[in-house]
C-alpha cells in the first residue's frame, strides 16, 4: 500500500513515515508540505492513502482532498489533526477517516486498512461545516491532469447550459459546478450581475452607462464588458456607488 | 493616614474583613459627621416650623449630635480591634449597646452641664439646655437605639457590596486567564513523540520547556511580575514553536530600551507571541518574521507584536485572536485603570498589536 503524507511541520512528517515503514505492507511514497505540494504529488506517486493534515498554510487538507477528489483514480483520505472539534464533527458525521496527533500506530494502521475514499458530496458536506469552507483555488480537469486556479485570478463567471465557464487571468475554463453554490461560497468577493454571470469584485474596473440605458461591467485585463441585468443593476449601484 | 476600607488587591484576607469602617480614618468620621447633621436636620423639623426657631434649635441639636457622633466614632475606632473578632451579630450587638451608652453619657453630660452652670440664667442660653431629666436620657437613648441601628446596617450593607464587587473582579481575573490553546499542546506532543527517537536531547529540552510554560500558565495571573520573566515565558513558546515550525518561525527581539524590572501583568506578551504565530506565520507558506519592539516613552511602556499575515483569502480565524486581544485588553485595564492601551493596526499583510501601559517598577527595599 502506497501512502503519501502531507504535513507542514517537518516533525510531524518525520514520525509519520517511521509509522508507516513500520506496519507491515506499507511503504511512504512521498511527502509533502501544503495542498499544493500534496496535489502534484499525489498526481505523480499514485499513492492508495493520502494522509492530509487539516490546517495547513496556502491551501488547507480539507480543501486539498476536495481538489484529490476529481482526479481520475482518486485516493482514499485520511485526516490527521493535533486539535480541530469542528472538523472532529464533520468528519464523524460524514464517515471520513481521521487521527489524532499523535497518532498512534495501532490507530494508523487500523485506519489504512479501512482507508476509504470520500465521494465529492462528502467533502463538499465536510468543506461547509469546517471553518475555512471557501476554497482558495478552482480545480480544473485538463486532458486528465488536474489544474488549480487560483480563485483571486477568476475574472468571472459565467453559466451556460450545463456547465459554468470560468474566465481567469490565464485563460477559459468549464466546471462542473452551478453558480448559484459559487456564488454562495465566494460571497462576497463575487458579485450576481446577471441571471448567468457573477463576476469578481476585485478585478472590478468600471460601471458604465450604454445610450440603451443598459448598465455593464468592465473588468481589468479585460477587452469586453459584461452586461448588467435590469433586475440587478440598482443593487449593483446601490453597492458600488453608495 | 490610613486607607480606609481600602480594597488592597493583594491582602488575601479582604474576604473576610470586618464590616465596620476604620473610624479613625478621616473618611469615617466625615461619615459620621454627615449622618450627625441629617439626624439633627431631621429632627429639628420634625419639631419646629420653618420660622420659629428653627435654626437655633438646628444649631443646638447639631451640637449636641455631633457630640454623640464623635465620641461614638472614638468609641469603636479604639474597641475595633475587639469588635472585629467577634461575629457579626455579636460585634453589631455590642456596637449598638455601645453607641447608646455614648449617647446616654453625652445626654447625661449635657444634663448636667445645663443645670450647674447655667441653671440661674431664666433666659437665653439656658432655654438651650433641656429641663427634664429623664425624658431627656429616655428619648436620647431610643433615638440613638434607633439611628445606630440604621447606620450599621449601612456599613454592613456597603461592606457585603464591596466584597462581592472584588470578588466578581477577582472571578473575572481568574476567568480571563489566558490559557494555552489545546492546538499548542498536541502540536508539542507531536513534536515531542517524534524527537524522542530521532533527537532525545532535544525532546527532553522540549519537555523541560512545555513544563516551564504551563506552570506559568497556571500561575494566578493577578500577580504582577517583571517584564523581564514574561519575556521568558515568551521566549520558551517561542522555542517550541521552532522545532515544529523549523525555518518558517523567525523572531526579531528588540527590547533593550526597556526596563526589564517594569512590572507587568504575567502573560500579555506570550499570548500575543502565539497569536503571531497561529494567525500569522503558520498560515503563510514560507513562514515569516515576528518582531517584538519595546520602547520607552518617559513613565510608560509600549510592547509591539509584529507579524506578516496572508493579504488575501478570508477572514476566517480571526474571532479566536480577538478573543485573546480582548482577554489581555480586559486584564490591562484591571491592572491599571484606565491607564493601558490596546491598539491593532493591519496593513499591507502586515499585524500589529501594540500594548501601552505606565512603568511600573517595582519599589526598591524588602519583599521581593
Amino acid at each position: 500500500m502506497k501512502v503519501v503524507i502531507v504535513d507542514d511541520e517537518p516533525p510531524a512528517r518525520d514520525r509519520l513515515r517511521r509509522l508507516i515503514e513500520e506496519i507491515e505492507g506499507c511503504e511512504c511514497a512521498g511527502e509533502a508540505g501544503n495542498g499544493h505540494e500534496a496535489i502534484a504529488l499525489v498526481a505523480r506517486a499514485t499513492p492508495d492513502v493520502v494522509l492530509l493534515d487539516i490546517r495547513m498554510p496556502g491551501m488547507d487538507g480539507v480543501e486539498a482532498a476536495r481538489h484529490l477528489g476529481s482526479l481520475d483514480q482518486p485516493p482514499a483520505v485520511i485526516f490527521t489533526t493535533a486539535y480541530d472539534e469542528y472538523a472532529l464533527r464533520a468528519f464523524e458525521a460524514h464517515a471520513a477517516g481521521y487521527l489524532l496527533k499523535p497518532v498512534r500506530k495501532e490507530k494508523l494502521s487500523e485506519a489504512l486498512a479501512r482507508a476509504a475514499r470520500l465521494t465529492k458530496p462528502q467533502l463538499a458536506a465536510i468543506a461547509a461545516t469546517t471553518t475555512n469552507r471557501r476554497r482558495t483555488h478552482l480545480s480544473v480537469r485538463v486532458r486528465g491532469e488536474l489544474r488549480l486556479i487560483p480563485v483571486e485570478d477568476v475574472l468571472y463567471f459565467l453559466a451556460d447550459q450545463k456547465y459554468v465557464s470560468v474566465r481567469h487571468r490565464g485563460g477559459e475554463e468549464l466546471i462542473e459546478e452551478s453558480l448559484k453554490s459559487l456564488e454562495e461560497e465566494f460571497e462576497p468577493d463575487f458579485v450576481r450581475i446577471h441571471r448567468n454571470a457573477l463576476v469578481a469584485v476585485r478585478h472590478m474596473a468600471s460601471i458604465e452607462r450604454g445610450d440603451d440605458g443598459q448598465y455593464s461591467v468592465r473588468l481589468r485585463g479585460l477587452e469586453e464588458a459584461l452586461q448588467v441585468s435590469r433586475r440587478l443593476a440598482s443593487d449593483l449601484l446601490k453597492r458600488f456607488r453608495g | 493616614m490610613r486607607g480606609n476600607g481600602n480594597p488592597n488587591p493583594t491582602a488575601p484576607a479582604t474576604s473576610r474583613a470586618f464590616f465596620l469602617p476604620d473610624f479613625c480614618a478621616t473618611r469615617s468620621v466625615l461619615a459620621v459627621v454627615l449622618i450627625s447633621e441629617i439626624v439633627a436636620i431631621v429632627l429639628t423639623l420634625a419639631r419646629h416650623e420653618l420660622e420659629h426657631g428653627f435654626w437655633t434649635d438646628l444649631a443646638r441639636t447639631s451640637m449636641f449630635l455631633l457630640w454623640v457622633g464623635l465620641c461614638g466614632a472614638a468609641a469603636l475606632c479604639y474597641s475595633r480591634p475587639q469588635l472585629a473578632r467577634m461575629s457579626v451579630p455579636q460585634a453589631s450587638a455590642t456596637a449598638l449597646a455601645m453607641l447608646v451608652a455614648v449617647a446616654l453619657l453625652v445626654s447625661e453630660v449635657t444634663y448636667r452641664v445645663g443645670q450647674y452652670w447655667f441653671q440661674d440664667m431664666q433666659v437665653g442660653v439656658a432655654r438651650l439646655f433641656p429641663v427634664d431629666h429623664a425624658s431627656f436620657l429616655l428619648r436620647n437613648g431610643f433615638i440613638a437605639c434607633i439611628v445606630s441601628a440604621l447606620a450599621l446596617r449601612y456599613f454592613f450593607v456597603t461592606n457585603e457590596w464591596r466584597r462581592n464587587v472584588e470578588m466578581e473582579a477577582h472571578s473575572r481575573i481568574e476567568a480571563l486567564q489566558a490559557r494555552i490553546r489545546p492546538h499548542f499542546l498536541f502540536n508539542s506532543m507531536n513534536t515531542i513523540a517524534a524527537l524522542t527517537r530521532t533527537d532525545p536531547r532535544l525532546a527532553e529540552e522540549a519537555v523541560e520547556d512545555l513544563a516551564d510554560l504551563f506552570r506559568a500558565n497556571l500561575r494566578e495571573t493577578r500577580n504582577q511580575i517583571p517584564l523581564k520573566e514574561e519575556l521568558e515565558v515568551a521566549r520558551l513558546y517561542q522555542r517550541i514553536e521552532q522545532l515544529r515550525l523549523g525555518p518558517r518561525l523567525a523572531v526579531r527581539w528588540d527590547i533593550s530600551s526597556v526596563p526589564l524590572d517594569t512590572l507587568v501583568p504575567s502573560l500579555v506578551v506570550q499570548p500575543l507571541l502565539e497569536n503571531a504565530i497561529y494567525h500569522g506565520i503558520e498560515t503563510l507558506p514560507g513562514g515569516g518574521t515576528v518582531t517584538v519592539t519595546g520602547t520607552r516613552h518617559a513613565d510608560r511602556i509600549e510592547l509591539r507584536v509584529a507579524n506578516p499575515v496572508p493579504t488575501a483569502g478570508g477572514g476566517a480565524g480571526h474571532v479566536g485572536n480577538r478573543i485573546a486581544l480582548d482577554n489581555i485588553r480586559e486584564r490591562l485595564d484591571l491592572a491599571y485603570p484606565g491607564g493601558a492601551r490596546v491598539d491593532v493596526t493591519e496593513d499591507n499583510g502586515e499585524y500589529v498589536v501594540t500594548l501601552a501601559f505606565p512603568l511600573l517598577q517595582p519599589s526598591p527595599g524588602p519583599g521581593t
